[in-house]
Formats: C-alpha cells, structure tokens, sequence
C-alpha cells in the first residue's frame, strides 16, 4: 500500500516538474559547413573556435561580424591571416594598456 | 567600424574590396524544425511515457515483490528487464527536464543520467534477447532445457548481463560532460562588442581532450550501441522466434496460433520502436562529419528526437508484451487488486488508488485478452 502511494506521489510529482518547465531548449548551434567566399578581415569584429574535441561534429573558425557570425574553415589560409591580425591587435592593445599602467 | 580604420591601409594585402561582401554569411545553424519537435515531445509525449512506464513496471515488480516467487529463468529476465524498464523511465524526466534547462542540475546528474541511460538502453536490450534465447531452448531444444534453464544460470546471466552493460556504459560515464562550449564561450571580441560573449549555456556532451580521440570514439560509441543495443538482439530474437514459430506451427495445439500471435507482437513491437531510431542513429553517425546544410542537419536533429521518442516508448509497452501476457501472471495480478480492493473497503483514503489499479488491470487484460491466452506457454 505504502509502496503504491508512494509511486503515485512520485508520478504525479515529476509530471508537475515536467508540465511545470516553460524554459525553451537550449542550443548550441553547430557550423556544420563553411562559407564558400572569403570575408574581409577588415569587417570581422572578433571570432570564436569550434573544435570537434566538443559537441560540434566538424572543427571551425567562426567570424562576428556586423551581419552576423560566419563559419569558416580554418584549413584554409586566409582563415588564420584573419585570426592572426585579430590577435596582433589584442595584443597591441594590451602592450599599450600595460605601458600605461607603468 | 572607427577602431578597424588602421587596417583598411593595408587592405590591398589580402587583396579585398568592399563588394566581396554581399554574399549571404553561412553561419551556426539553429534548430528551429529540432526545437519546436523537442517542446511538444519533451514535456508532453515523455511525462506519458513515463506515467505509463513507472505505472507497468512498478506493477510487474509489485506483483514479483509480494506474491510470485521468481520461481523460473523467464521470471528472473522477466524481473530485470522491468527493472532496467524502471530505472529508464524513472530518469528521463530528469533528463528532459535538464535538456529543456540547460543542464541546471549539475555535473553528477551530467554523468549519472547520461551513464544510467546507456546501462539501461543496454541491459533493457541484451534481456530481450536473453529472453528470446530462453523461450527458445524451452520449446525447441525441449532436451537440454532442464539442464540449461535453471534458476541459479539464470541470475548468472542476468548478472553478466547488468555487468557487460555496465561496460559497455563505461565510456558514457567517462566522456560526458558538463560544460560550456568554447564556441559559444571564448568569444575573442573587441572590447567594443564584447557583450555578446557572456552567458553561455551548459551543456551535457561529450568532450575529449584531443581530436583524434574524438573522431573515433564519436563514431565508435554509436556503432557499439547500434551492434550491441540493437542489431544483435534484433539477430537473436529473429533467429529464436522464427526457429519457435515454425515449431510451433508443426505442433498439433489448438492454441498454437495465439502463442505464434504473441511471439509476432513481441517482435513487431520490437522492430517498430527500435528500428526507426537505429536506422537515423545510423545514418546520423555515417554522415557525422561530413559537411551538411542547416536545414538537413536541422531535419536529422528532429527525425532523431521523433524516433528516440518512439523507442522509449518500448519501455511502457514491455510490460504488456512479456509480463501481462502470462496468464500465471495475470493470475497473481488478479490476486493483488483483490487484496487492494480488501484494503480499499477497510480504509477510506487508499480506495482511490485501488480503482485507478484495477482499471488499468482491466485495460490490460482487455488488450492481452484478445491475443492470447496461451501467452502462459511463454511465460512459464
């Protein structure tokens, strides 16, 4: 009897918990192909590395830019030659910021 | 656009103008077919799934707890496939609940569901099978059935059974984690823009430390799963069953075709539930790292989510397929909603319970009824 009652206090518990959870699912959205043309450097705000050690089936290098991100293959040179200037940037940046402090 | 003025000096390095431009930027594809599938399905479809499946299972293991004895080989698979059943159930609305939120419960429950569920999906399937192997030698191999049916090999079985299962989970439990992705964490923005970068969401995914490691394992572990937790019982219930029809068929028995009607429904149901779901797990991990469109991606994603539902369903159906079939078992249900309804008449509170027990005792036994009543031949 106890067993029952039990049961059915839990069922009706975790359809509440179920019924209950109005949050939407959450995604990580995946590039799962490349941007066929090249994008200037000069228009990419700053990127971020998908990497298949992770959820993500494929590795890529994805652009922000003002329209939006951009998936991109980070085989191909012009990829990193992007990645790089950002880099040289920060890092420019940061040589200055610690030059000030000083 | 002031802070890139710098480098639009040395744009004749990368040879750009500004009409490169125009094309339609591919971007991180967003599962919108994925997530519309996954709010119906999730809340909805599941808490019926596993409303039903804690309701059938708990009933079986009641009705093995209290009253029947696991007296034979069949009644001990019977016991763990309703156990393993259970448990599934019992842990996906904690799963469903963590995929609709982020994760909010933490790493343990990461591990803990994601290794629970693979145990279960693999010892709920390799029972199946076991149970094929047992009817089997029982009406086939009449000769060697008293020497290979007993109830210490059983508990044998079934304990190598819960042990390779828990193996095979092994990678489950190691790979899954709780994290936030990279791609969506480490943003390197321009102060500028930073704002975009925060409040990643956590996930429960694999992660591997190199990328080799997840090549394989990513293909590997659904491979293992699509051979061991589904082509291989499929296999050996196709090869048991039909080896138990055709002998069934030459036996001279009135009630020969009701047991053949049963062994039909155990496999149909069988293959209608895990077929679908396999054959997209298939093609999904064929496909894994070839390059795809969103929308593809996105339909794959929803056909996975569809499919997986309809598996899951398989839990709530066992019970009906192999326990309520019996009439033995059915015999000692009967005894419990008796004794619930003698309990019911001296209390006044728990009468409620008993008659939501006793309609759904009558609605299974009106669905079983109707297909067998030899189902005992295969339950014995």
């Amino acid at each position: 009897m106890v067993s029952i009652k039990a049961s059915v206090m839990v069922i009706t518990l975790l359809t509440i918990c179920l019924l209950a959870t109005n949050a939407s699912p959450v995604h990580h959205g995946c590039c799962r192909s490349y941007m066929k043309n090249k994008i200037p450097c000069f228009k990419i705000k700053g990127y971020s590395v998908q990497t298949v050690t992770e959820l993500c089936p494929i590795n890529a290098i994805i652009f922000h830019t003002g329209k939006g991100k951009a998936c991109t293959n980070p085989a191909l040179n012009w990829v990193m030659d992007c990645v790089n200037r950002l880099r040289n940037k920060a890092h420019i940046v940061h040589m200055k910021s610690t030059k000030a402090d000083i | 656009m002031d802070n890139f003025q710098e480098d639009t000096s040395n744009q004749s390095y990368l040879d750009y103008n500004d009409t490169d431009f125009d094309y339609d930027l591919i971007g991180p594809c967003s599962p919108q077919n994925n997530h519309s599938v996954q709010l119906v399905v999730g809340p909805y479809v599941h808490s019926i799934i596993c409303i039903l499946g804690l309701v059938g299972n708990s009933l079986v293991i009641v009705t093995y707890a209290l009253y029947k004895r696991t007296k034979s080989m069949t009644d001990v698979y019977l016991l763990n496939v309703a156990v393993a059943d259970l448990l599934f159930v019992a842990s996906l609305p904690f799963i469903v609940y963590n995929e609709l939120s982020a994760w909010s419960m933490g790493p343990v429950a990461c591990k803990l569901l994601r290794g629970s569920y693979s145990v279960n999906l693999y010892s709920g399937m390799l029972l199946l099978a076991c149970i094929s192997t047992d009817r089997y030698v029982a009406i086939v191999q009449v000769r060697r059935s008293f020497r290979l049916r007993s109830l210490a090999y059983s508990r044998l079985i079934c304990a190598a059974v819960w042990a390779l299962a828990g193996l095979l989970s092994l990678p489950s439990f190691y790979f899954y984690s709780w994290y936030q992705p990279s791609h969506s964490r480490d943003a390197f923005i321009d102060e500028k823009h930073s704002n975009s970068t925060a409040g990643a969401e956590y996930v429960c995914e694999f992660r591997f430390r190199y990328t080799t490691e997840a090549h394989t394992t990513k293909v590997a572990l659904p491979s293992m799963q699509l051979a061991v937790g589904f082509f291989l019982p499929l296999l050996v219930m196709v090869f048991c069953y039909s080896a138990i029809v055709g002998k069934l068929l030459r036996a001279r028995n009135f009630q020969r075709h009701k047991a053949v009607r049963v062994v039909l429904a155990v496999v149909a149901v069988f293959v209608v539930c895990q077929l679908p779901y396999n054959l997209t797990l298939l093609y999904d991990t064929a496909s894994m790292f070839r390059l795809q469109s969103c929308e593809g991606a996105d339909v794959l994603q929803a056909a996975k989510t569809v499919t997986q539902t309809l598996a899951y369903l398989h839990c709530c159906l066992n019970p009906v397929l192999y326990a309520f079939v019996g009439v033995k078992f059915r015999n000692h249900f009967r005894r419990i909603v008796q004794d619930l309804c003698c309990l019911g008449k001296r209390y006044i509170r728990p009468r409620r319970f008993s008659r939501v027990t006793s309609e759904i005792y009558v609605s299974s036994r009106r669905s079983v009824d109707g297909s067998s009543e030899n189902g005992s031949s295969f339950t014995m």
